[in-house]
């Protein structure tokens, strides 16, 4: 304690110093000195010497050097009297003798000290004063030396009156003097903070955390009042007008303050006020204040609510924003650059000109930059004729507006001054202020940023991806998981470093992994926090960036971004903390997008493109008409399946060109590969050697020539038309080859037309066939001539319709009959002439098996369904093959010489008279079914080939094969049997003739073989 | 009926509002001795900010809440705003620092974190 006195009391010493010469020196003014102090001085002390001799000090430093002298030796002087003044009461504080010299200095100083406190009281604060004492205590106590001033001093002190005091101040200078010591150090920091603040201001207060302002019960209270919304900044500057206005009147207004908040707020003024009744008389009179609801309090813990100020988003360079008017209303715009002040931006944006191609040349001039009349004038552009927006091209601008262009010197060339902006590569540059535009759910789109992605020198884009991030960012936050390590870092618990225990609606509860709070669980709003992640951790990109379901080893964290290793191509990402989790997987997926390299997709009616890159968000896609374009997946209308069969084309000599031959371009470049599309008349092919577009090029198809077709196919592949090699029993070698056509040529009989040679155009009937002529009765002469079949065409005698365009091919491997008929009027008319056997179980064949004829049985249906199936193949030539059915019923009759069989002649009749009608549903239907009967195997011959079926039957060869097999055996009771199945759908009804014939065909048939 | 003056602007540093003029002419009334904006407009453009929300005024700095939870104790009775948005720059900054004000930007972001 005693130290610490004396160090205390040596300021008090120094003011003594201070004061002390001061007589001497101000002794010659002392009548000037004297009036300033005299109103103090008479109710601080008796004695007006002493203040006197003090009033001067208040220039204490220009008289400190001088006075120092004097000063000491005051002091010696001082201390011998002082302690004889003393001595009697002061028998405690004699303990030490220098202190009580310096008690006694300070008693004397005392008063002054009031003084003087009290005069600068106004400026300065009680701890600032001791800290300048405590200031100038070392100067002082250098010079100590001064005396002389001393004396006087006694002299002019009433010995009692200073004793009087004494024991007061003295214990009022304890009191100070422990607290002065509490203070003391805050006192000396605070001094150093606002030691030379010579005006109070907000700014002491600026220390306080706005928590602990939150009101109390003593705070004035808040008001409501409506208002018309939109006025109430107008109220509110009446209501300060009135507020100077009435300040020095007799009654002053008596709120505290008035506010408005605009925006959700709006419509209402805040009045703080001590009484409610303070209000009215305050507003009255103001217009747009709504006095007919009274005013509403605010419930005290609302009150901060009123003044919460939100950060608006921090903008920085890179961000995106858009135009909220004016020609590029709607726009994504970039910024370059804020000004220092944050109320403006320099925007990049995609300029919208339209180089003076659609200005009035008849329009009167205006003033372009609109002073005074000019602006007037300007006539209001309508919004739909706003140019597109296109980057700035100086070619452009210099068509019709050179005088407004001019070229901007400096490093990059391509940079322009154009009508009074400024462009740079292409886009505007621009200062706007931040309220004319958007900023918060700005969402660019991907294409629109593309665009800002300024192309390097490389070609590669650079998109700035980190600051489409911040303006994507949402306010959410990241999502966070139980589990996830997290960091609070701003609030009063920044720092914490946790693990989220529970994460409900935006709080998460953290247990503390670190610190003091170690174990403890803490709660915080998911916007304090953020995720975190050390160096070597392995993370996976959750969302929110390109980069998503990228996993990786974190390299750096750096706030709240992350760099990472990416384990698929070991390159560096940065993303944001909030889009990463610990992730336990490696590798990932690249992200899988709807469409897959290669695929053919249709951009829109008239484009389909070839998928040649595959980015995260993008595809790069070569269309039809070799244009490469990039584009999101919301671009491309769907993708095209490729068809069953692959579609095919013909190359420039006409050959089949179908998906995986291999190709040569025609001229060109000759590049070559497989097909990989075809589309109506374009081909898109890959090439192997090339890597540009990922090797796909586009030509239409004759525009190539190819050059291996898939699997061995050259040319035109008739293999397809093989129906044998198709359908159901595709797979299946065919029972038996179809045996050579024998007999009768079933183009005889049939009407041909000559498609070329100097008969061109002929129509005539053939009388007789060879394998490859054919003996033709021309209707227009009566002249027979023969004539290769090759230069025949088959047509209809009725419609004069091409039925086959080439003779030759006529009657080849055609199948008979409609599609499917054969198979179930097969079945049919057997279950139909037995009665008996169920009709579903095939019916024909369980006739021959009934008959005990497995072997021919189980060929029989094998037979038919082949015809049947081969049917259908020829949908187109239905009628054609009925047609041929009606050869080989014909051939049969003929063949075998069967009376019954002339059926074949009937219908040959039929068909010869030209009438189609008959012949037709008997081809159809009738026809076959009664071939079925006869023979059980007809109709299966005459759908193979008309050919066969006599052969069969009839003739020698084939059937003799079969029948000497177990079908004989077979056979006879089937035949015997049928005989009668078929007398009885003798009376089927279209062709009653047919069968009846047919079956007594049969049966002669069958007893002959026999 | 007064109407609300144009071009206002209000102080960065304690959210005085007044028309531009003014600040020119005559500064701002608390913080002039360091911001120094009178005669020099490009002291005003850097200091005071023309996009701030939320008028007051204030009848009484010293005993009023709003007044103390917007640190405005001690300032000159006026207009004030809620919210100004814009930052000091550096130099000015420092300058009020310099005179023993502890700059405190006004544009919201010291008090998000309650």
């Amino acid at each position: 304690m005693s130290a610490n006195f004396l160090d205390q009391e040596f300021p008090d010493e120094e003011d003594e110093d201070d004061f002390n010469p001061q007589p001497e020196v101000g002794s010659d003014d002392e009548a000037d000195a004297k009036p300033n102090v005299e109103a103090d001085d008479d109710e601080d002390e008796p004695s007006s010497e002493r203040p006197r001799a003090r009033s001067a000090p208040k220039d204490e430093d220009d008289l400190k050097e001088e006075d120092g002298d004097g000063v000491n030796a005051a002091d010696g002087e001082d201390e011998g009297e002082a302690d004889g003044e003393e001595d009697p009461q002061g028998g405690d504080e004699e303990e030490d003798e220098e202190e009580d010299e310096d008690e006694e200095d300070e008693d004397e100083e005392q008063p002054s000290r009031k003084r003087r406190k009290r005069r600068r009281n106004q400026f300065i604060d009680v701890e600032a004063e001791v800290d300048e004492d405590d200031e100038e205590e070392p100067e002082e106590e250098d010079d100590m030396p001064g005396e002389e001033m001393h004396p006087d001093d006694l002299q002019e002190l009433p010995p009692g009156a200073d004793r009087d005091d004494r024991m007061h101040r003295e214990l009022d200078r304890q009191r100070e003097r422990q607290e002065a010591m509490d203070v003391e150090e805050t006192a000396a920091r605070l001094k150093e903070r606002y030691g030379r603040q010579a005006r109070a201001g907000g700014a002491g207060s600026a220390i306080v955390p706005q928590k602990l302002l939150m009101p109390g019960v003593n705070d004035p209270r808040i008001w409501r009042l409506k208002c018309r919304p939109g006025k109430e900044r107008e109220i509110i500057f009446a209501i300060q007008h009135r507020i100077v206005e009435r300040s020095k009147s007799r009654e002053p207004v008596q709120i505290f303050s008035a506010l408005e908040r605009s925006g959700p707020m709006g419509g209402s003024i805040y009045v703080e006020a001590a009484r409610q009744d303070d209000i009215m008389p305050a507003l009255e009179g103001i217009t747009h204040i709504f006095f007919g609801t009274k005013p509403q309090l605010i419930p005290v813990e609302e009150m901060p609510d009123l003044l919460r100020t939100r950060k608006t988003k921090q903008l920085e360079a890179g961000m995106y924003v858009r135009y909220k008017r004016g020609l590029y209303a709607g726009d994504l715009a970039q910024i370059e650059d804020i000004e220092p002040n944050g109320t403006e931006v320099e925007l990049k944006v995609v300029p919208r000109l339209d180089y003076g191609l659609n200005e009035d040349a008849n329009a009167p001039i205006v003033e372009q930059d609109g002073q005074g009349g000019g602006k007037r004038k300007r006539v209001q552009k309508p919004f739909s004729a706003r140019p597109a927006a296109r980057l700035f091209s100086e070619n452009e601008a210099k068509k019709r507006h050179s005088k407004y262009l001019q070229s901007q010197g400096g490093l990059s060339r391509n940079a322009w001054t154009y009508q009074g902006k400024d462009y740079r590569d292409g886009f505007l540059l621009e200062r706007v202020k931040i309220s004319a535009l958007q900023t918060e759910n700005v969402n660019p789109t991907l294409e629109e940023v593309t665009r800002f992605a300024a192309g390097a020198e490389d070609g590669t884009e650079n998109l700035d991806l980190a600051a489409l991030a911040a303006t994507l960012k949402t306010s959410a936050g990241a999502d966070y998981l139980p589990g996830d390590k997290v960091e609070i870092f701003r609030g009063e618990q920044n720092g914490l470093i946790g693990r989220a225990t529970e994460v409900y609606g935006e709080v998460v509860r953290i247990r503390v992994e670190d610190g003091p709070l170690r174990g403890q669980t803490v709660e915080a709003p998911k916007r304090d926090l953020r995720k975190l992640f050390k160096e070597g951790d392995h993370v996976k990109v959750i969302g929110g960036s390109k980069y998503q379901d990228e996993v990786g080893m974190v390299v750096k964290t750096k706030d709240n971004r992350v760099t990472i290793l990416t384990d698929s191509t070991q390159t560096e990402i940065s993303v944001f903390s909030k889009d990463l989790r610990e992730a336990t997987d490696s590798g990932g997926v690249v992200g899988a997008s709807k469409y897959d390299l290669f695929d053919l997709v249709q951009l829109d009616a008239s484009t389909v493109g070839c998928v040649i890159k595959v980015d995260r968000e993008s595809l790069r896609v070569i269309d039809q008409l070799s244009n490469i374009k990039t584009l999101l997946p919301s671009n491309i209308s769907n993708k095209i399946e490729r068809r069953r069969d692959g579609g095919s084309a013909a190359d420039r000599l006409g050959q089949e060109v179908k998906v995986g031959d291999a190709v040569k371009e025609y001229g060109g470049e000759g590049k070559s590969g497989p097909v990989l599309h075809i589309h109506r008349n374009f081909i898109f092919a890959q090439s192997r050697e090339s890597r540009e577009n990922a090797g796909v090029w586009v030509a239409r198809c004759n525009n190539v020539e190819i050059s291996a077709a898939k699997g061995g196919r050259v040319g035109t592949d008739l293999t397809k038309m093989n129906t044998a090699l198709r359908g159901p029993n595709g797979g299946a070698p065919a029972p038996m080859p179809p045996p050579q056509q024998k007999g009768r040529d079933r183009l005889i009989g049939r009407t041909v037309r000559i498609r070329m040679g100097p008969q061109k155009g002929m129509i005539g009937i053939v009388k007789d066939a060879t394998d490859d002529s054919a003996t033709i009765e021309l209707h227009a002469k009566n002249k027979k001539l023969p004539i290769r079949k090759d230069k025949l065409a088959v047509i209809d005698p009725t419609s004069g319709n091409v039925i086959a365009p080439d003779a030759s091919m006529f009657g080849s491997g055609r199948p008979s009959g409609p599609p499917g008929r054969g198979g179930p009027m097969g079945g049919q008319t057997p279950g139909r002439g037995f009665g008996g056997p169920p009709p579903g179980a095939g019916g024909r064949t369980p006739a021959y098996l009934g008959g005990g004829g497995g072997g021919i049985g189980g060929r029989t249906p094998t037979w038919k369904q082949d015809s049947g199936a081969r049917t259908p193949a020829y949908g187109g030539a239905t009628s054609y093959g009925g047609g041929q059915t009606a050869y080989g019923g014909g051939q049969t009759a003929y063949g075998g010489g069967a009376t019954s069989y002339g059926g074949g002649s009937v219908w040959g009749g039929g068909g010869g008279g030209g009438g189609m009608s008959t012949w037709n549903p008997n081809a159809g239907g009738g026809r076959t079914p009664a071939y079925l009967g006869g023979g059980s195997k007809t109709p299966a011959y005459t759908g193979m080939d008309a050919a066969p079926t006599p052969g069969f039957q009839d003739s020698a060869p084939t059937p003799g094969g079969n029948f000497d097999q177990p079908t004989p055996g077979a056979w006879k009771p089937g035949q015997y049997q049928t005989p009668a199945a078929y007398n009885t759908p003798g009376g089927f009804p279209e062709t009653p003739g047919p069968y009846s014939a047919e079956t007594p065909a049969a049966h002669d048939d069958g007893p002959r073989y026999d | 009926m007064s109407q609300v003056p144009r071009s206002l602007r209000a102080c960065l540093v304690c959210s005085y509002v007044q028309p531009q003029s003014k600040f020119v002419k005559q500064g701002c009334p608390n913080c002039e001795t360091f911001l120094e904006m009178s005669g020099s407009s490009d002291s005003v453009a850097d200091c005071t900010s023309e996009v701030f929300e939320g008028l007051i005024t204030v009848n009484d700095t010293e005993n009023s809440w709003v007044a103390k939870w917007q640190r405005l104790i001690g300032y000159v009775p006026g207009i004030y705003a809620t919210q100004v948005n814009g930052v000091l720059p550096e130099e000015f900054a420092a300058a009020a620092e310099n005179a023993g004000v502890r700059y405190i930007p006004r544009d919201g972001s010291a008090n998000n974190d309650e």
